[in-house]
């Protein structure tokens, strides 16, 4: 293990400490617990939308805390969830009497958590909570059928929804209202990745899953769950092809349709090759007819030290292009309005 | 069940958890992430000791709060899933100084299954607890619903997993003990062992 750390088990503090030190003016927590973030910047009577989970994804989650996203954010350990008292005391802090959304990625361990925390929020603090479960990783699981719970796992995509529904919640729009801007978002996002290497956890010391040098996982996610193929690496163009033929099958588009586009990068894959990747999407999207009309290419989900990237898609109407245009200023994320 | 006897109880599961804390961690390594022996011995050591540590004599309100006190030393799958069984029973036996052991146990068991939304025979904790709550509800003495519960953890064996990373392995996954039925089991164990 090569990391820049004191020791494996402060690693997490540190990093808050380091992060409050060095957005002052921005950032807090609550309830004297370094791991209840909570936005210094309120905007009186709005929405509260609060999201959480484990660490090792910066900028997700802690990152989109800030005018026009998020108020509030729980962080565990390393790919550990917050506990739900946790999220209670980051509720508690930002509900200004227009209730709490929660939005969070489709894991076990932070739904469990999650749902606790909305019902300690409901029996004690008399708060009304809803809840959003990002999940759009296509290779995590097929399509939900009617009235089948979501399986699919929750990955880089979740930034269009912390956007999409924050900008309705700096809008002034009502606690349903921003439910259900959310939930359009989810309807609309389509994620896909691939992994080159692993990330280390620091208090495992060791790499979390084997890989050779000469291969790749398509699918993988953002934990290092199984993907739904491994092998050598090839050309940047027929990855691309690889991951976008899922994604552009999954939601019926038509020529015409516009998307935004996010390339994100998992942490040790440089820029340029998000570049060269997102070169291709263009290529792929144009021959379909479908515009591009807004990118976002960097670090927006990732998985420590691990290389390779994700492709999401968002399928756009007027509505959800005006909440993405609307500006934000967070620590990680600032936009002016498109 | 009263304050006393859950108070016996939870201390009971507390040291046989961490007496099986080994155990638990190399059944889990085999299906999940092996942290199962130390967030069972964790939480249910918190559990025991906010509930030493209140004189509440509503025993609904003091399994709520032990449960609380679960969730917060364990915030993991399994962690949350028992906090839950211990704040749902406190949540149904609220305002009971004395209530039946049937009731706490059946409103453990419906915490479980309402917080983790799984089915019986999905090779989870309910497939090794449901069984001996039927049988303490037909009369069974809690000894009796330990070799009860201890079958229902072998009979885990043979079912397709379909939830935690177990369900990964879809039908290989039959071959395989469930560790959370095993802690059911356990949990049998030590309320056979405290006073009736």
């Amino acid at each position: 293990m090569k990391k820049i750390i004191n020791t494996p088990e402060r690693f997490i503090p540190e990093m808050l400490e380091g992060i409050y030190a060095a957005h002052p003016d921005d950032l807090t927590f609550a309830e004297g617990d370094l791991h209840c973030l909570v936005t210094k910047q309120k905007q009186a009577g709005k929405v509260g939308i609060a999201t959480g989970g484990g660490s090792g994804h910066l900028p997700l989650f802690l990152g989109y805390v800030g005018k026009g996203m998020l108020d509030g954010c729980s962080i565990g350990d390393v790919f550990q969830s917050p506990s739900a008292e946790q999220m209670l005391a980051v509720t508690k802090e930002i509900d200004q009497g227009a209730g709490v959304l929660y939005i969070y990625g489709n894991y076990n361990g932070d739904i469990f958590n999650f749902d606790m925390a909305a019902e300690m929020a409901d029996m004690e603090e008399d708060i009304r909570v809803e809840s959003v479960v990002a999940g759009e990783d296509v290779a995590s699981a097929g399509p939900t059928a009617e009235g089948e719970p979501n399986k699919r796992r929750g990955v880089a995509g979740i930034f269009f929804v912390y956007k999409c529904a924050g900008a309705a919640a700096a809008a002034g729009k009502s606690l349903d209202e921003v439910k259900a801007v959310a939930e359009k978002t989810c309807a609309n996002v389509r994620t896909m990745g691939v992994a080159l290497t692993s990330c280390t956890v620091p208090r495992v010391g060791h790499p979390s899953f084997e890989i050779g040098d000469d291969e790749m996982e398509i699918g993988m996610g953002i934990h290092g769950e199984p993907g739904i193929r491994r092998g050598k690496l090839v050309p940047a163009d027929e990855i691309v092809d690889e991951m976008m033929e899922p994604i552009l099958k999954d939601i019926p588009y038509r020529a015409g349709d516009e998307v935004a586009v996010l390339i994100n990068g998992l942490g040790a894959t440089p820029l340029e090759e998000q570049y060269v990747m997102f070169r291709r999407v263009k290529q792929i999207l144009d021959e379909k007819g479908i515009s591009v009309w807004h990118t976002y290419v960097g670090e927006y989900a990732t998985s420590m030290e691990m290389a390779g990237a994700s492709v999401s898609l968002l399928r756009l109407d007027d509505e959800l292009k005006g909440w993405l245009a609307a500006p934000a200023d967070t620590p990680f994320f600032k936009q002016f309005q498109l | 069940m009263n304050a006393d006897k859950l108070r016996g109880l939870l201390s009971a599961w507390a040291a046989l958890m961490t007496e099986k804390r080994d155990w638990l961690i190399e059944l889990d390594s085999v299906v999940g992430d092996s942290d199962l022996g130390l967030t069972m011995s964790d939480g249910f050591t918190a559990a025991s000791e906010a509930a030493a540590a209140s004189d509440l004599t509503d025993v609904g309100k003091l399994s709520y709060q032990a449960g609380k006190a679960m969730a917060t030393a364990v915030p993991s799958t399994m962690g949350t899933l028992m906090a839950s069984g211990l704040m749902n029973a406190g949540k149904v036996l609220k305002g009971m100084e004395d209530a039946a052991d049937t009731d706490f146990f059946q409103a453990y068991l419906e915490g479980v299954q309402n917080r983790g939304k799984a089915q019986i025979g999905e090779k989870t904790f309910l497939d090794g607890l449901q069984p001996a709550v039927e049988a303490l509800k037909q009369g069974k003495t809690p000894q009796e619903t330990v070799e009860i519960a201890w079958d229902a953890f072998q009979h885990t064996k043979g079912m397709i997993a379909k939830h935690g990373r177990m369900a990964i392995r879809g039908e290989a996954s039959r071959d395989l003990l469930d560790p959370g039925a095993a802690v059911a089991a356990l949990m049998m164990q030590g309320y056979a062992g405290i006073p009736a």
